[in-house]
């Protein structure tokens, strides 16, 4: 079984690294079991409480059981992207998590959140195999970038119209109320790279190469 | 001079006597930074002299400072200002609360609110962005701090944060808080809300906090240096609390107690913190586990994670897992701010059933009694409310003043064997305003007019009274001498001061402590060693005027002073030298307004002095000296050995004479009048204060 989890997982890898790297078609989403969590060095054989995406730097994984709610990552992404403190367009979400999780319940103080069982998860762009936002999209304005492996607004194009936001079953684009321009994550990394804990990491190819070769796995 | 950014540039003005709302320049107060330095301008320009706190005259200003909002490490806090009713005086304090709201304030476009008059209803104010609006309260009259917050959100949404008293502040307890994000709260003012019947505020925002054009990359590399090389665990401790393969120092007070095998046990799946060594900004997170440092180790196995504030990398805060708790109606879950686990283990007075003050049961009556305290929204006074109870009870004080019935009505079985039941009582009863026994919620001061407490309560050196403010003494001669006590003197509250605190607590050896402090005040004597002390210098009154002047600059910048300022780092490489020019850093690249250490100290000193004239206005007097300034008698007794000598190794104890040296050195370095202590026309005038040196003036309050 392990194996077979293992093997499925690296055969959906190379074809979702080819599609990171070359266009943006051909793709199956990847689930990622508690074997190859523990596989990839992550101590949270938990899939549920960690989720973990396949991007063209590496594999990006959030896991909320070290997620301590200081929103700096929000901070860190729109000073980096947008040269300013806005978490409501960053392009990683926390804050919308942090009270009561993804709603508020009558049993609100044993659920998600800081009334709750003290659980936030952090919310990453997925970089879908067929974006909601790009097709959405009335002015074309998002496409694949081969360089950043990413699925990217043209800001020149982009007219401000939150399609994307809206088609997204995550609602992770935000337009931003100063600029009028869809905000999305272009994989930069500066949450991952500045999160206190580690609760956001991403593990970079040549050591996730490294992890399965070390194991006995091939790695392509 | 490019465009000015961390502010937003506006301030609220509510009226809840007339209900108008109206919006003001926060730049008329650029000199006074934000939070407490425009409070006390505020408070000093507009409210008159000989109000009371709860008075309708009285205003409350809750501000944060250009920090706040933009990131900076640390600066997740909220500041308020207002009369406080447990001050002799009802002199002016400011109260400071972290966790989400300043920041949400600023994210809705706005530096601070200033609530005035009184509502003769119960009323809540709704700010999102720019639409601000006084709302009913009716329904949440009553209410506690959480089912008021969760109410809220359900109007407001969940990502509002809703700031809030419980039944304490409604019911004018003088020891009452304001209350955000379940149990970040700002001690003392709860009863000023209560007073304006104003139950809650609920901020949601959607906009930017700018920090200074094309400065976003200067932004980034500032915050990864001070991460990587400067700042420490909790109270800027800067070496770990256990032996460590990378650490050339060791200290078991730190609060830096990361190591191997040590977890957030009940995370699921645990979190081991592991070593965090100096220089490596992805496990700042984990350096502090504070429930073990809080609680002992028992505490481990329910550890689920730590939090904070909006912005801080330090979290300092415990988040448990104690199933317990539902026995007495509460959820499983409990969190407490750093006060909040110590006050209800001081309420046990008789410690707990299984005889262990860091054992299952302290574990879940701190965490009980820390529940309840912040829910009915009541403040520890830093710990004074458990130590006046306990004072009370052991002396037969409350045998003597309470009646007959109501005394017996009281379960002090519980009490007596160390149950934690015990605190659902207590703390109901001074919430609800249950009879005498509620008196302890008046504070020192106005307890004593009401029981008589006598001079053993004011003198005994465990019951910590800072006579004649009536304030807990925090952190004060056994903290660094006379630098200690000047600290302690010049507020109307607890100090809540830490810049001298966290700096002599870093846990470096006394020899690289003592290098610092020459570098930063002038001569290595500014600092003694720990209980052996000497005689005051010139350089102990640099070192507690700069203490103070950094924890006012904290509190309008906004930045946390249990953290801040760096004057020291973990960094073996940087010779442990911390890096004191940061918040000038910092400021230059949020505000655009290049600005250095010099000059941000220089606007910090303007704050202080401002907070003093507005003391002597309040008091109606100038003589601060023999007024306010009084040092509390145990600070010149060692009780535990009454035969030792003042600057005589082992002994903590001053001396009369040279205190009084101390306050006259203090005095000069701030270049007010050395007889009294008040700030001159010429001090104030070089502060800019002519204004206010005016206004003293014609009050008759400056000296001549």
């Amino acid at each position: 079984m392990f194996e077979r989890e293992i093997e499925d997982f690296l055969e959906k890898l190379r074809t979702r690294r080819e599609f990171l790297k070359v266009s943006g078609k051909g793709i199956v989403g990847i689930t990622v079991t508690a074997s190859v969590l523990n596989l990839l060095g992550c101590s949270n054989p938990d899939v549920g409480s960690a989720s973990a995406f396949v991007t063209a730097k590496g594999i990006l994984i959030a896991e909320r059981n070290k997620c301590t709610g200081c929103q700096r990552c929000e901070m860190v992404c729109t000073v980096a992207n947008d040269g300013k403190v806005h978490p409501l367009i960053s392009r990683i979400k926390i804050s919308r998590n942090f009270n009561y999780g993804d709603e508020i319940t009558d049993n609100y103080r044993n659920e998600d959140g800081y009334f709750g069982n003290f659980l936030m998860t952090p919310e990453t762009c997925k970089q879908c195999k067929e974006p909601k936002c790009a097709e959405s999209c009335p002015a074309d304005a998002i496409s694949l970038n081969e360089k950043l492996g990413a699925w990217t607004v043209d800001k020149d194009k982009c007219v401000g119209c939150g399609a994307c936001a809206a088609a997204c079953p995550w609602h992770m684009p935000t337009i931003d109320p100063e600029s009028k321009k869809s905000t999305k994550c272009i994989l930069c990394g500066a949450c991952a790279e500045n999160c206190i804990t580690g609760a956001l990491k991403i593990i970079p190819w040549e050591e996730v190469a490294a992890m399965f070769t070390r194991k006995g796995y091939r790695f392509s | 001079m490019s465009k000015i950014t961390g502010w937003t540039g506006k301030m609220l003005r509510v009226n809840l006597t007339t209900g108008s709302i109206a919006v003001e320049d926060t730049m008329k107060y650029k000199d006074f930074i934000g939070g407490a330095g425009i409070g006390y301008k505020v408070i000093f320009d507009e409210v008159p002299q000989g109000t009371k706190a709860f008075d309708e005259a009285n205003k409350i200003v809750i501000g944060v400072g250009p920090f706040t909002g933009t990131g900076v490490p640390c600066s997740g806090r909220t500041n308020i200002t207002s009369l406080a009713p447990t001050n002799p005086y009802n002199a002016i304090t400011d109260s400071h609360m972290g966790g989400n709201f300043g920041a949400f304030l600023k994210f809705a476009g706005w530096d601070a609110i200033i609530v005035e008059g009184a509502s003769k209803t119960p009323v809540w104010l709704r700010i999102e962005d720019d639409k601000v609006s006084i709302e009913d309260a009716s329904n949440l009259w009553g209410k506690g701090v959480i089912d008021t917050t969760h109410e809220l959100n359900n109007v407001m949404g969940k990502e509002a944060c809703i700031a809030s008293i419980g039944q304490a502040g409604e019911n004018l307890v003088h020891l009452s808080s304001i209350v955000n994000s379940v149990n970040h709260s700002a001690g003392g003012h709860g009863g000023v809300f209560g007073s304006k019947k104003l139950k809650a505020i609920g901020v949601r925002g959607t906009q930017a906090v700018h920090i200074a054009e094309g400065k976003g990359q200067e932004w980034l590399k500032l915050n990864e240096y001070m991460l990587k090389d400067i700042i420490g665990a909790n109270n800027q401790h800067v070496v770990p609390s256990t032996p460590q393969p990378w650490a050339e120092y060791h200290d078991k007070g730190s609060r830096w107690t990361a190591q191997t095998a040590l977890f957030w046990g009940a995370a699921e799946p645990k979190v081991e913190t592991g070593e965090c060594p100096a220089g490596d900004k992805n496990k700042v997170g984990l350096r502090t586990q504070k429930a073990i440092f809080d609680l002992g180790p028992v505490a481990e196995a329910r550890t689920i994670k730590m939090g904070g504030c909006h912005s801080c990398p330090i979290r300092c805060q415990s988040n448990l897992k104690v199933p317990e708790l539902e026995k007495y109606g509460l959820s499983g879950y409990a969190t407490s701010t750093c006060i909040g686990f110590i006050n209800p283990g001081t309420v046990m007075v008789n410690g707990f059933s299984d005889g262990e003050k860091q054992g299952e049961v302290a574990l879940i009556a701190k965490s009980l009694g820390s529940r309840l305290a912040d829910d009915y929204g009541i403040w520890s006074n830093y710990g004074q409310l458990g130590r006046d109870f306990k004072y009370s009870y052991q002396s037969g004080k409350l045998k003597e003043v309470l009646p007959k019935e109501e005394y017996d009505s009281i379960p002090w079985d519980l009490v007596e064997s160390g149950d934690p039941g015990f605190l659902v009582e207590f703390y109901r009863r001074i919430a609800l305003k249950e009879g005498e026994f509620s008196k302890l919620g008046l504070g020192p001061y106005w307890l004593d007019k009401e029981w008589n407490l006598g001079k053993e309560y004011w003198t005994g050196y465990g019951n910590n009274v800072w006579s004649k403010m009536a304030f807990p003494k925090h952190h004060s001669n056994e903290a660094g001498a006379q630098v200690g006590v000047l600290v302690n003197v010049m507020f109307n509250r607890d100090a809540n001061s830490h810049t001298h605190m966290n700096m002599i607590g870093a846990g470096l050896p006394i020899e690289i402590l003592k290098e610092v402090a020459g570098e930063v005040w002038g001569s290595p004597d500014a600092l003694d060693a720990p209980n052996d002390y000497t005689p005051m210098n010139e350089y102990k009154a640099k070192f507690a005027k700069w203490s103070l002047d950094r924890n006012f600059l904290h509190d309008s910048i906004t930045l946390c002073n249990w953290v801040w300022p760096m004057t020291v780092s973990p960094s073996k490489s940087r010779n442990y030298r911390g890096d004191t020019a940061l918040e000038a850093k910092f400021f230059s690249l949020a505000t655009g307004i290049e600005t250095s250490e010099k000059e941000l100290d220089l606007a910090a000193e303007r704050i202080a002095t401002m907070h003093r004239a507005a003391t002597i206005k309040e008091m109606e007097t100038i003589d601060m000296r023999n007024e306010h300034d009084i040092i509390p008698e145990w600070v010149f007794i060692d009780s535990k050995n009454p035969d030792a000598k003042p600057f005589t190794p082992g002994t903590v104890m001053l001396d009369r004479e040279d205190m009084q040296l101390a306050l006259t050195m203090l005095y000069k370095e701030y270049g007010w009048d050395e007889k009294t202590g008040a700030p001159t026309r010429a001090t104030l005038e070089r502060l800019n204060l002519k204004d206010v040196a005016d206004e003293l003036e014609k009050l008759n309050l400056l000296p001549k």
